[in-house]
């Protein structure tokens, strides 16, 4: 579904940075795949050459087998900042309605479309407020549902739970995996929270630190879902990540995910 | 809103008494005619149609030149906030021009356009165009990028997304170039008007001053300070009716 080959980008004409060295990503149609790594190894810089925010250094990307030359309709990226991604002008509704209508849906199906996607996220009930009369952990399930309601095929996300507290993140991760079982979208999720990327992902690849950064591992996590955060294998593997993240810290530090 | 209300009544009613007690006991009477007999001054050139007529020209004036200027300075001002190579080109022209305020062009201003009305519609429009260029153009080029990302991932063209993301997330800046024009406005048809005309309150202004009548003149003044008041306060009523939803959220991005 996505095809990353031997990705280079460089940031910046007269001070230049190697931002990305030789990305080699694969994510399967249907798959979950968190991206793992430190803050500044580039991370948001891969994401945004996969939704064709910004074009390659060097490399490609594909979705679909088809070359990626800017954003596309079958890839819709989700913002940590939810509030910024919204039409703050409009109401929940209303703003559903605008991805509808960039889409080009027949204006009889809006309706359904809208109650649906809200229905998802369960902000039927706040359908006439404005985003800035909603929760934060309420203004990301609205620019998930507004994601939704257009049906993209892939779904990139960048560290959208990052600003919530510990509970409503962990509520917007049972919403997530249940609309992700439901629908079946390939999901490329960037995280740097090692538990998270445990809780959701199929494989995790893990970045190394910039400059010049590429994936270092990529690691299949393998338990079954739902998952228990209890679950013993859940620590083993939580310590085998943090080990290659870490290695100077990881054998002394015991870790309760 | 009633105490704001009764805040400004009662701001109004002490100037005016201050005045009365200065002008009375202090200045000369003549050079600043306290306020009653302003009024005193007033009913009559009232009631004669004599300030309506007035007050009616200048406000064509302006209406004519405010909203050709908005107008023209909204369509390029959004042209030169999203075209990167138009603004290169023509920001330092308009960064050069818009220090000749309208008054600076009243001289060439009559040798095209004579002193008739479209001289005075030129003026306003000046005067006007520039603070709304430069306005329009920051807010359109400060819209949030994450928000047209946003829109252009879910299948906007670039047509929707300067109609309904840019143009709505640059409406706060429009505004408030278009109030701070308004106030431009209304100080730049005066000298238009003193200079380049034969009705209008400048006009009033000017031959009240030529015949000495000091008590004419303050009616003229007090009548320009009421109307750009209200006009003001019209603006900021009808922006609330209308686009209240476009000028809150600032604090949310
Ligand atoms: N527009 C840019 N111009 C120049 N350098 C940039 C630009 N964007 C990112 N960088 C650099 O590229 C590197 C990777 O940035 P990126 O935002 O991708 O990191 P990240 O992994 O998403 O970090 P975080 O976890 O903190 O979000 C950083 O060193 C950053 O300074
Ligand atoms: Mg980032």
């Amino acid at each position: 579904m996505i095809e990353v080959r031997q990705l280079g980008k460089v940031y910046g004409q007269t001070e230049r940075y190697l931002a990305l060295a030789d990305v080699n990503l694969h994510v399967a149609a249907g798959e979950f795949v968190c991206l793992l790594g430190p803050s500044g190894c580039g991370k948001s810089t891969l994401l945004h050459l996969v939704a064709g925010f910004e074009t390659p250094t060097t490399g490609q990307v594909l979705a679909d087998g088809r070359p990626v030359r800017g954003p596309g309709r079958d890839r819709v990226m989700l913002f940590q900042d939810a509030g910024a991604a919204l039409l703050p002008w409009q109401t929940v509704a209303e703003n559903i309605g605008f991805a509808l209508r960039a889409r080009g849906i027949a204006r009889q199906e809006w309706a359904e479309r809208t109650d649906r996607a809200l229905a998802d996220v369960d902000l039927l009930a706040h359908r006439g407020k404005f985003p800035s009369q909603l929760s934060g952990g309420m203004r990301q399930r609205l620019q998930i549902a507004r994601a939704l309601a257009v049906e993209p095929k892939v779904l990139l996300m960048d560290e959208p739970f990052g600003a919530l507290d510990a509970i409503t993140r962990r509520r917007m991760h049972v919403v997530l995996l249940d609309i992700w079982q439901r629908t079946r979208q390939t999901i490329l999720f960037v995280t740097h929270d090692i538990a998270e990327a445990l809780i959701l992902a199929d494989r995790i690849c893990i970045m190394s630190v910039g400059p010049g950064s590429a994936i270092s591992h990529d690691i299949v996590v393998g338990i079954d879902r739902p998952r228990d955060l209890a679950d013993p294998a859940f620590a083993i593997k939580a310590r085998e990540i943090e080990a290659e993240l870490m290695p100077d810290l990881a054998p002394a530090m015991p870790r309760s995910a | 809103m009633l105490r704001t209300a009764a805040l400004t009544t009662a701001s109004v009613i002490v100037a005016l008494a201050i005045w009365q007690g200065l002008s009375t006991y202090l200045f000369n009477p003549f050079l600043v005619p306290p306020p009653l007999r302003v009024i005193a001054t007033a009913v009559p050139m009232i009631l004669s149609g004599e300030i309506p007529r007035d007050v009616w020209i200048s406000l064509t004036r302006v209406f004519v030149g405010f909203v050709s200027g908005c107008l023209a300075g909204m369509v390029c001002g959004v042209l030169l906030g999203r075209i990167r190579l138009l603004h290169e080109l023509l920001d330092p022209a308009v960064e050069l021009l818009r220090y000749l305020s309208p008054t600076a062009m009243i001289p060439i201003a009559v040798i095209w356009f004579g002193i008739g009305e479209m001289s005075k519609y030129f003026l306003i429009f000046w005067g006007s165009f520039f603070i709304v260029v430069v306005n329009t153009t920051a807010g359109v080029m400060r819209a949030p990028i994450t928000r047209q990302r946003a829109a252009q991932c879910l299948g906007a063209s670039q047509m929707r997304i300067l109609v309904s993301v840019v143009v709505p997330s640059a409406a706060p800046y429009v505004v408030t170039g278009m109030r701070i024009a308004m106030a431009s406005a209304f100080m730049s048809i005066i000298p238009a008007e003193i200079l380049a005309a034969d009705s209008g309150i400048g006009y009033l202004l000017e031959q009240s001053s030529m015949l000495l009548q000091t008590d004419r003149i303050f009616v003229a003044l007090l009548t320009i300070c009421v109307l750009g008041f209200a006009f003001d306060r019209l603006f900021q009523f009808l922006v609330a009716r209308t686009l209240a939803r476009y000028m809150s959220h600032i604090a949310l991005t």
